[in-house]
């Protein structure tokens, strides 16, 4: 097999190639019809081999989860479980990050919540929010972010038993940000905040619509 | 004999009895096949939730030219597994317990029927615990060299070749 499409294909499917590779696939998945055939045959090809993993029951609670899921109209990416857990591989990323902030930019006030806003997929950080009490937060740009003309950030959070991410308004690529968060409930531990992108005047919808750009959770600071 | 097609064009208009009767059909192979990737049962739930929920949604764009339907429904939630490990980091590493399941987990096989198993005991043993280890367990081509104490290269190599060979026998 020297065709080096069905050689990804061949590789994407068996599981072995990188996470970067796997999201750049499953990006072309969507246009190209050739690696498109091309892993089909392969899913196909392997599909038998799931029968050499050993059944286990699932827990009980498990339907309920799906069926009140299923119930609200649209699904939206932050009752997906496998999203939040991931954002826990962003917690060492987050620390390390901080301590080097820490060392190299003693803050003016003591923050009492600080966030790492990390990209979804290569988990570079790429913005800082400190709060130095509950009701303000700043949010400093790591280096410029490329964003394209027809689009803009848009800065969001949503805290534990929220309904949904709420609007803190739109952010310019490389510019520090102070936004005060009176008419929500207290900064909480665990909080989270993300960039994305979505029409130049901010989503139509009041939520966010467009793809995450950058994503993290509150940290208490001692 | 369930219709899995038939089955998710209810889902598709909407019928939530039908995504309930594949549920019952196959949540605990789905589970198993998760949870030998992520190792981790409430992870492994996790990601099962998720793949019902995405072919919930996704059931209106599914496309019977391209595969059977019930490939598409494992295929969903293997890669779905596939992502999350490879993605950000594996909760359990690979350890002395894992290195004990595994061991009583041998493949067993050589009793199953179906061509890509008959073409996978052509391979020679190693090879053919690479494509394995890879498929059924997601490890990556590090972790393979790790457990089979082999240099990445040859790993890497070992798998190429047993794709191509695989490709070859199933022709």
């Amino acid at each position: 097999m020297n065709d080096p499409l069905d050689e990804l294909a061949s590789e994407y499917v068996l599981g072995t190639l990188p996470g970067e590779q796997r999201a750049d696939v499953e990006q072309r998945l969507k246009h190209d019809a050739e690696l498109r055939a091309a892993v089909d045959a392969w899913e196909q090809r392997l599909l038998p081999l799931t029968a050499l993993a050993e059944p286990v029951p699932p827990s009980s609670e498990l339907w309920r989860r799906i069926e009140r899921n299923i119930a609200t109209a649209r699904t939206h990416w932050w009752d997906l479980l496998a999203v939040w857990r991931g954002l826990a591989g962003a917690g060492l990323l987050t620390t390390l990050v901080l301590a080097g902030l820490l060392l190299t930019r003693p803050p003016t006030a003591d923050p009492s919540f600080v966030v790492v806003l990390v990209a979804p997929q290569s988990q570079a950080p790429g913005w800082v929010i400190q709060a130095s009490h509950d009701q303000q937060i700043q949010l400093i740009p790591l280096g410029v972010m490329e964003v394209p003309s027809d689009k803009a950030l848009q800065f969001w959070t949503k805290g534990d038993g929220w309904q949904g991410p709420v609007s803190l308004g739109l952010v310019k690529p490389g510019q520090t940000l102070s936004v005060p968060l009176d008419k929500l409930p207290p900064l909480t531990q665990n909080q989270l905040f993300e960039l994305t992108l979505e029409d130049p005047r901010g989503s139509p919808t009041g939520k966010p619509t467009g793809p995450i750009q950058a994503i993290g959770r509150a940290v208490k600071v001692l | 004999m369930f219709d899995y097609e038939a089955c998710l064009q209810a889902c598709a208009r909407g019928d939530q009895r039908a995504l309930r009767q594949l549920y019952e059909q196959e949540s605990s192979h789905l589970l198993g096949v998760a949870l030998r990737i992520a190792r981790d049962k409430s992870l492994a739930e996790d990601i099962v939730h998720d793949a019902f929920i995405k072919i919930w949604r996704g059931a209106s764009s599914f496309d019977p030219s391209r595969g059977s339907a019930r490939g598409w429904v494992f295929s969903v939630t293997r890669h779905l597994a596939l992502n999350v490990v490879r993605n950000h980091y594996r909760e359990v590493p690979l350890g002395d317990e894992h290195e004990q399941v595994a061991a009583t987990e041998t493949f067993e096989f050589s009793a199953r029927s179906g061509q890509v198993h008959t073409c996978l005991e052509q391979l020679d043993p190693a090879r053919r615990t690479c494509i394995l280890h890879a498929y059924v367990d997601g490890y990556s081509h590090s972790e393979i060299a790790q457990k089979l104490d082999t240099p990445l290269g040859t790993v890497k190599a070992w798998i190429k070749r047993s794709l191509a060979a695989l490709r070859e026998c199933m022709a």
